[in-house]
């Protein structure tokens, strides 16, 4: 067994470096950069720093060496080919909104934060497309598009302050991903800054481009391949018509049947979203939409398109639901009242976090005929480790957001929620699911990986990242683990007395 | 049905080309021979993917399928279509077509611009690389982000980066209706697409012969009724056939004055955005993809297409068999991107036993930098 290429450590291999403490380092870091960079953009004292200590994912915390600010892209380029002459790790980020801690900074390296980029460079309404900054807010990109009759399709829940550029580095999805796609599925091309400092764009104009989909590649790859500089996205037009079915279940089961039945009947919704009691409930307390609380489990069923189409799919739902036993069933009767209905499923979150002092949000996927299977497993480690679990889930595609209330204030219950979110993510894996269904791998999931994906695709793994970055330098220690971590986790989770790579030396 | 489980030899085939050195050649039904680059001229071992096929797994409420990549893609279609579903990124069937090579090829058909690409579909993989690693990527569900997207970077590389084992799928429902309308248009008229593609229309196929433009629409009853009494134009007859002849290539266009018929033109597709002019290259076009997928009969040599192709933004294929090493299937990559490109071919495949020469030759060159870690 040869050496793994190191992506948590970084080679500092420079002697000068040697025993210099970070202060020192920064120092000089910064005095280098100003001669690529305008004093403005070089944030170098701690409380210039602080606010990138971390991103979305609060809990975990890491001081920079610098945090750059470029205005242009040649600023960038210059910066990468400093990065790389010196071995120093860089971290892009955008609004820092991301929920794995992809945006988590390097301690012995510098953060590149793109907000600067934040200007949307064409809104093509004839062809379709808009080409924007990495900078620019998701939400931002429908806004300028609606009054063209465009929008773009993918919606995170955190759209009014997520970035395009985290969009891509995280592959986001949204509520509406099981009729029109993720990040993947409607950018047409970005551009991005290599770690020698080259400009290249993946993708094109047309459908395809010669050679390797390298834009598949780059698309949900965190930050470890390359900077976006620039994307140009899909504009679709806005539905003439969204309608909003809602129906109640007496039981969680009744409501993923109806999943699958919906399905089968040939009807693919544009959000199909299942809540379960204890969201139904707090989502209700925060929003006051209307949601029956005593219900186990609530369906909300978008249609969206041709008024024709709409009316077929409304009615053939309805008949679906009531022949799944749905113990209500309603159609939003104005668009204010869709919305409203929206509103309380949007909401769940902070709804949540009014019930406890603190809550955790797990991501994974499973296959939905696992559903029920999934969800008793849930409640049995929610009663084992004494925390309670609201579930809210998009049904149409499997992604499960298990909500953990707990309180960090208690010692060792932030401890029990990671360990309980961690047996949640590797009960998605062993059903034949994911450990991240679209909030990324980051640092938060990085032992879970290791469940996930053998030896072998983790050092294939490996291999892709250093085909665009030999030295490890671009976001290291995310997104995926070395072996020698998988060692050190698999130790600690020992199955029918084997050890997981058995032939790595342990700590 | 076939059904078969060959994953076994072909690692054992894989392991020993590995330890010898000795390139292998990719082969399903080999229904694509006269697509990429010959590799007539060289003696590499074929590698048989017959063996192993049938569909792993299907459930239609979940909207995936896994299937092994000698299936062929008749049989998978049959199975699609006993439920109501289907391949919503429409590859062409050749005669043999297997679902491996579709995809190790990245064909998609007429519904690609409004329903997606093949890669689009593409949830997990199980690959052999070049180390005789047998490997999982993604999975059967279809909000997945952990890890590179090795599945979708497959899909189109032509088996350069691995031997595809199976594969999973995201499958749609069929439509309930779909009829086709033809409207009168000038030759080369592509720019009247445009408008039809930014409204909200349940388009499914938009195509140009000669003065004939194409619209296919699909979706509910009345939704499909009244957008072909908004769009005008005739109601075509056997649709089904039109469109197939298209997507299968035994259209006329592409059955006549072929080299291989005797004539004297090559084939090609060049793909740019539906919004590009006129390709300046004398010959013969069939527009698909409302304009974005364009063939052409030619006399023009290789070098002539590419650089008309190149300055519109888009890029060709050669679609007729060729043994000129001046005339190269693909258009050539260049610059930082083939660099990039040649190191992403090292970390699956640094040996170049897949393939080699069929897709992109200058990624194959041994002496290109190689970025790879040796592991």
């Amino acid at each position: 067994m040869s050496a793994i290429p190191s992506a948590v450590t970084p080679d500092l291999s420079d002697p000068t470096d040697v025993g210099v403490d970070r202060v020192q380092r920064r120092e000089r870091y910064a005095q280098e950069l100003r001669s690529l960079l305008p004093e403005h953009s070089i944030l170098a004292t701690l409380e210039q720093l602080r606010p990138y200590e971390s991103d979305g994912l609060t809990a975990l915390k890491a001081t920079p060496l610098l945090v750059v600010l470029p205005d242009t892209i040649e600023q960038i380029q210059a910066l990468m080919r400093w990065a790389r002459d010196h071995s120093v790790p860089v971290v892009a980020r955008g609004a820092g909104t991301g929920l794995s801690g992809g945006a988590l900074p390097h301690e012995d390296g510098i953060i590149l934060g793109l907000a600067k980029f934040n200007q949307i460079l064409e809104m093509n309404d004839d062809l379709g497309f808009a080409r924007v900054q990495p900078g620019v807010t998701n939400l931002a990109i429908s806004d300028a598009a609606r009054p063209h009759g465009l929008y773009y399709a993918p919606d995170p829940s955190s759209q009014i302050a997520c970035t395009i550029g985290g969009n891509v580095a995280e592959n986001s999805g949204g509520v509406h991903c099981l009729k029109y796609g993720l990040t993947v599925h409607n950018v047409l091309s970005v551009t991005v800054v290599t770690i020698d400092g080259d400009l290249i764009t993946f993708g094109c104009d047309g459908h395809d481009n010669e050679g390797y989909d390298l834009l598949a590649l780059l698309t949900g790859s965190e930050g470890m391949l390359a900077v976006t500089v620039e994307v140009r996205v899909k504009l679709l037009p806005v539905p003439p018509v969204a309608k909003l079915v809602v129906a109640a279940f007496a039981s969680v089961e009744a409501a993923g049947d109806a999943v699958g039945e919906v399905i089968a009947a040939g009807i693919i919704p544009a959000g199909l979203e299942l809540m379960d009691n204890p969201a139904i409930v707090a989502a209700e307390a925060f929003a006051k939409c209307g949601y029956p609380t005593d219900a186990a489990a609530l369906l909300l069923c978008e249609l969206d398109g041709l008024a024709e189409e709409v009316d077929a799919q409304v009615a053939g739902v309805s008949e679906v639901f009531t022949r799944c036993s749905a113990t209500s069933l309603h159609i939003a009767e104005t668009e204010a009242e869709r919305l409203l209905l929206w509103k309380g499923r949007k909401s769940a979150f902070p709804a949540v976090g009014r019930l406890a002092p603190d809550y955790y949000c797990i991501d994974g996927t499973i296959p939905r005929k696992q559903l029920s299977h999934v969800l008793q497993r849930m409640d049995e480690m929610s009663k084992e480790y004494d925390l309670p679990i609201a579930n809210v889930f998009h049904a149409g595609d499997g992604n499960l957001h298990p909500l953990i209330m707990f309180d960090a204030g208690k010692p060792g219950e932030l401890h029990r929620t990671e360990e309980l979110g961690s047996r949640i993510l590797q009960l998605c894996v062993e059903v034949g699911g994911t450990v991240t269904g679209e909030h990324g791998v980051g640092v938060e999931k990085i032992n879970e990986m290791c469940v996930q994906f053998d030896e072998n695709t983790l050092t294939q793994f490996h291999s892709v990242k250093a085909a665009f970055d030999p030295e490890g330098l671009l976001n290291p220690g995310k997104a995926v683990p070395t072996l020698q971590r998988c060692a050190e986790f698999g130790a600690m989770h020992i199955h029918h007395g084997e050890l997981p790579f058995p032939e790595l030396e342990r700590f | 049905m076939t059904s078969n489980d060959d994953s076994a030899a072909l690692l054992e085939r894989v392991t020993e080309a590995y330890q010898n050195k000795t390139p292998l050649r990719i082969v399903g039904g080999d229904s694509k021979k006269a697509l990429g680059n010959s590799v007539s001229n060289n003696d590499h071992a074929p590698l048989s993917m017959l063996g192993h096929s049938g569909i792993i797994s299907y459930e239609p409420t979940e909207l995936v399928v896994t299937v092994r990549a000698g299936t062929p893609l008749s049989e998978l279609n049959n199975a699609l279509n006993d439920a109501g579903q289907m391949l919503a990124f429409e590859p062409p069937e050749f005669p043999n077509s297997t679902i491996g090579g579709v995809l190790a090829c990245g064909l998609s058909g007429p519904r690609r611009p409004f329903n997606g690409s093949a890669r689009d579909y593409v949830l997990g993989m199980r690959v052999i690389n070049g180390q005789a690693q047998d490997l999982s990527f993604g999975g059967e569900v279809m909000k997945n982000v952990a890890g590179y997207d090795v599945s979708r970077l497959q899909v189109g590389a032509w088996g350069s980066l691995g031997v595809l084992l199976d594969m999973s799928m995201k499958v749609l429902p069929k439509p309930a209706k779909e009829l086709t309308l033809r409207q009168d248009s000038p030759a080369h008229a592509t720019d009247a697409f445009a408008s039809l593609l930014r409204q909200s229309l349940p388009l499914s196929g938009a195509m140009l012969i000669g003065e004939s433009r194409y619209l296919r629409l699909s979706g509910s009853d009345s939704a499909v009724l009244a957008a072909a009494a908004q769009l005008g134009g005739d109601v075509i007859a056997d649709d089904v056939a039109l469109w197939s002849s298209a997507r299968n290539h035994t259209h006329e266009f592409f059955t006549t004055g072929l080299k291989v018929h005797g004539g004297v033109n090559t084939l090609w597709r060049v793909s740019v955005s539906d919004y590009a002019p006129a390709l300046d290259v004398a010959g013969e076009y069939l527009y698909e993809w409302a304009g974005a997928q364009r063939w052409l009969k030619t006399e023009a040599p290789a070098s002539e297409v590419y650089a008309a192709a190149a300055k519109l933004g888009g890029h060709a294929t050669r679609y007729s068999a060729s043994d000129d090493p001046a005339e190269p299937a693909f258009q050539p990559v260049l610059g930082p991107m083939r660099r990039l490109q040649a190191r992403v071919r090292d970390s699956f495949d640094q040996q170049r036993l897949f393939n080699r020469g069929r897709f992109h030759p200058e990624l194959d060159n041994l002496d290109a930098p190689s970025g790879a870690v040796s592991v």
